[in-house]
């Protein structure tokens, strides 16, 4: 018990060891490099359902694909309005200027 | 592998979900702004690029033309009528009915060559090009479906003469 005890010498004779063993710093892009060999490694094993459920579960890249999806719909849905906006107009025109008799 | 199948469809089914609501807002809002309800030009101005100018050239053709079309209908309405009289009144085919039948036929001829004029007016109230255009949509719109009637009849009259 009087081992653990931690008197105020102990701190400074600590605080001189930690000074002299500095810790090394990292390499840059060191925690990204960790998860891409995680992943290289759990990847190595995956199937390809893996593969796209890990794709899909990142931020960026599940962001990307609503957003490709939805200007795709807009695109769509803007051609298909204008589609038929054409002809609901066409429709009215004839209409007027020919009547249903002698179509 | 059974969380992969769970996210790869959930992400399918919002990805339909996204697809979908983005269509249709598109094109409700595409089809309720470009639609003007109180225009009936609005087709010829964005098909044929019309100007300012020549829709309004075209809009007092338009506006001629309407009341004598509307006056041939109620003609053709009335002869209609007519017609039908003419053959429940009767269990033969007089010779009553076979005259209104005449008159409703040279009526419809009468309003065809009306409404012909009338496209032949607005074709050339349009630049060259898009008048040629306007024309022969016009004719293949109104006068194409009978040509079809007729195609299809001759084709199965000629398969029944076949037969015989």
């Amino acid at each position: 018990m009087k081992e653990n005890c931690i008197l105020p010498e102990d701190e400074t004779l600590r605080a001189l060891l930690r000074e002299a063993r500095p810790a090394p710093s990292l390499p840059p892009r060191f925690e990204e490099n960790v998860w891409r060999r995680i992943e290289r490694a759990e990847a190595a094993d995956a199937s390809w359902l893996d593969v796209v459920a890990r794709w899909l579960m990142r931020p960026r890249l599940a962001l990307a694909a609503v957003a490709v999806v939805a200007i795709l719909g807009l695109g769509l849905g803007w051609q298909d309005g204008y589609q038929l906006a054409r002809h609901d107009a066409q429709i009215r025109y004839l209409a007027a200027v020919a009547p249903s008799s002698l179509r | 592998m059974k969380r992969s199948y769970l996210i790869v469809i959930l992400a399918l089914l919002a990805g339909a979900g996204v697809f979908v609501a983005s269509h249709q807002i598109a094109r409700q809002f595409c089809a309720r702004n470009l639609a003007r309800a109180d225009d009936d030009l609005l087709w010829l101005k964005q098909e044929f690029r019309l100007t300012d100018a020549e829709l309004t050239r075209i809009r007092a053709l338009h506006h001629g033309y309407l009341p004598q079309c509307g006056r041939m209908c109620e003609r053709i309405a009335a002869k209609k009528s007519e017609l039908e009289g003419a053959l429940t009144d009767e269990t033969n085919f007089t010779a009553v009915a076979e005259q209104k039948l005449s008159e409703l036929a040279a009526l419809r001829a009468q309003c065809q060559v009306q409404m012909l004029r009338h496209f032949v007016e607005v074709s050339q109230a349009m630049p060259p090009e898009q008048g040629r255009r306007y024309l022969a949509e016009m004719q293949r719109r109104t006068l194409g479906f009978h040509e079809q009637i007729e195609q299809s009849m001759s084709e199965s009259a000629g398969h029944a003469h076949g037969h015989h």
